[in-house]
């Protein structure tokens, strides 16, 4: 062969062979000062730098800051002694990112020995990288985790076993790699395992299992596993992981709120008990002594009222009067008492329905009068229909005796959409009120108008207030004096102690 | 006085009540005897004819009784019981006169028979009334069988 041939030939088989680097490696050349004289496509696209870009910078573009700078030294002192340096390196591309590349510089030398440039050949190990600090990151969990984490394959031998394992059940790893999970199982819970791997073999998982098992001592410890299977790259299932987390301490926690949720529920029957005690004998025992001194005071009238002056007979008409509004103060305590103690049976009701039959048995207070009620279309509810009769029963009857000096008297039952909520409302032109008073208005016993104005006792509205509030609803009124008055209330969707 | 039939036994222990009861029922024009015990023991007593009233013939039962339902030692809920209990005073119509109008103490009183069962008014006008409306019909409409 022609020299020129033979020289053609070895020129093709470097092309071929630069060729071949080029589709395999990241290759890039610098001068002795380290400045880019070549790089390849791979190293522009890993890098997302051109080539112009990098053709006279020096590595530093790549720097991550990730290396000390005793790395850096140690590889620029081999490669300037013209030895090969082999390293992991992780660079940053142009975009920020990271990017590692397991790293071989080869110095070429002048005939002085010295380095006449350096050829960098790599290979991106991103991904290597990854999976490495992933798998350290894991291996640092099932260290330094307090739950068990235990691996064991389908026939139930354990594979795995953590520190967590460990302190949880007593074992060491040597005790228990190799053996059979049943270990931990008492012999009466054995086919819970039987279930477990068949649910792992269908590759299902079991979630939060709350059981039973036992240390070495034979203990009995409650625990909460959690079990999947464990796949291979084909995705067969091979084993099971299981995590198991000691939860005496929670059942205990758990068993004590019970005790004291018992104890609470015990104590609130105790004290309803007692007021029922309480409403019960005031509604006998006070009541009594009222009746003796009303019925004394018109014994008097009638039997000697010839032979008083008059202003006598007017005084102890007082007494008798008296005697019978505290009756009624006693009647309306006892009826707010027992509205709140009754038991609440929501149902859906119709309010509409309700408010008529309200309205028929206040026909004896309209007669004679001259009122005008419309009752618009009112969205069914969640009630307890014999409390919402009261609600309406109070509040249509209100609106009935405030707008008894108005001809006509105009009430106004309806309802409307608020953010979803339904709210329902009564409203009346009668006397109404100045609203900076507004805040007494549910109070028991708070009244806003004269007793020879309006009669009443001012337990209606707050009867009206805790029915309302014990739906979880909320009850509230708008008013101008002479203008009348409208309530409003919801029956869901605010909080009670609002 | 033992053979003398009560027609109104007015089982009572509040002197009050006794007073206005008293009062109000001689304003009607009902002539009928009424006796008045303070305690259920002694009503008791006196249907069975036992202890102080143990002189008393059996057969003169009373045409109806009037029992206030709170009282000292023995209530009116457990007259009410051991009259209704016993075959011999069953029939015996027995009148709740109670300060209560407690639903449970209604249901109560039904439970053990009670034949009517009036919340005493607080208003001295009404409870006359009560009274004399209640002592009419018990004593004037009412047919009882014969023991």
């Amino acid at each position: 062969m022609q020299p020129e041939q033979q020289l053609r030939a070895s020129l093709r088989e470097i092309d071929d062979l630069k060729a071949a680097l080029d589709e395999h490696a990241i290759v890039a050349i610098t001068d002795p000062q380290g400045k880019i004289t070549c790089v390849n496509d791979k190293f522009c696209a890993i890098s997302k730098y051109s080539e112009q870009e990098l053709l006279g910078q020096d590595h530093r573009i790549l720097n991550s800051g990730f290396h000390s700078k005793e790395f850096i030294r140690d590889l620029w002192t081999t490669i300037a002694r013209g030895k090969v340096w082999k390293g992991e390196i992780k660079n940053k591309a142009k975009d920020g990112s990271f990017y590692w590349v397991d790293t071989t510089i080869v110095p070429f030398l002048n005939d002085d020995g010295k380095p006449r440039q350096y050829v960098a050949i790599r290979a991106d190990i991103t991904e290597r990288k990854r999976m490495e600090m992933i798998a350290v990151h894991l291996a640092a969990i099932e260290k330094s985790s307090d739950d068990a984490i235990i691996g064991k394959n389908l026939d139930g031998t354990i594979t795995s076993w953590n520190a967590g394992a460990e302190k949880i059940f007593g074992y060491s790893s040597e005790e228990m790699l190799g053996s059979s999970i049943l270990r931990l199982i008492p012999a009466d819970l054995h086919d819970e395992e039987h279930h477990i791997i068949q649910r792992i073999t269908r590759g299902e998982s079991v979630q939060n299992l709350e059981t039973v098992r036992q240390s070495k001592g034979g203990r009995l410890i409650n625990v909460s596993i959690t079990s999947s299977p464990i796949k291979d790259s084909s995705g067969k299932t091979i084993g099971a992981s299981k995590v198991a987390r000691d939860i005496t301490e929670r059942k205990l926690a758990e068993e004590k709120i019970s005790q004291l949720n018992a104890e609470l529920e015990r104590r609130v029957i105790e004290r309803t008990a007692e007021l029922e005690a309480f409403s019960y004998s005031i509604s006998h025992d006070l009541r009594a002594p009222l009746r003796a001194m009303g019925g004394f005071a018109r014994m008097l009238q009638e039997d000697y009222a010839a032979t008083f002056p008059p202003e006598a007979g007017r005084q102890l008409e007082r007494i008798h009067e008296n005697a019978m509004k505290m009756g009624l103060l006693i009647d309306g305590l006892l009826e707010f008492s027992r509205l709140s103690r009754q038991p609440l049976n929501k149902r859906t009701v119709s309010p509409a329905k309700i408010a008529n039959r309200v309205l028929e048995e206040l026909q004896s207070d309209m007669e004679g009068r001259h009122v005008k009620i419309t009752i618009g279309d009112l969205p069914d509810g969640e009630a307890d229909p014999t409390l919402l009769h009261q609600v309406f029963m109070n509040l249509l009857s209100n609106a009935l005796k405030y707008s008894r000096r108005c001809d006509p008297a105009v009430i106004e039952v309806g309802a409307r959409k608020d953010g979803g909520r339904c709210v329902y409302f009564i409203k009346d032109n009668g006397a109404g009120f100045e609203m900076e008073y507004a805040h007494n208005l549910f109070g028991v016993f708070q009244r806003l108008h004269r007793a020879d104005q309006f009669e009443g006792t001012g337990v209606g509205l707050a009867i009206v207030q805790r029915i309302i509030r014990r739906h979880g609803g909320r009850v509230w009124a708008e008013a101008e004096p002479d203008k009348g008055a409208t309530f409003y209330f919801t029956l869901e969707g605010e909080n009670i102690y609002v | 006085m033992s053979d003398e039939s009560v027609e109104i036994l007015l089982v009572e222990d509040s002197p009050d009540d006794v007073a206005f009861f008293v009062r109000t029922f001689n304003k009607t024009n009902l002539a009928a005897r009424v006796h008045v015990v303070a305690d259920g023991k002694e009503a008791l007593e006196f249907v069975f004819c036992t202890g102080s009233h143990s002189a008393r013939n059996l057969a003169n039962r009373p045409k109806v009784i009037f029992l206030d339902m709170k009282m000292p030692k023995v209530d009116g809920m457990e007259v009410l019981r051991r009259l209704k209990a016993d075959p011999y005073t069953r029939t015996i119509p027995i009148v709740a006169l109670s300060s209560s109008n407690e639903e449970r103490d209604l249901i109560e009183s039904y439970r053990h028979g009670v034949n009517s069962y009036i919340v005493k008014p607080m208003d001295f006008d009404q409870f006359a009334e009560t009274v004399r409306v209640i002592s009419q019909y018990w004593l004037q409409f009412n047919k009882t069988p014969k023991p």
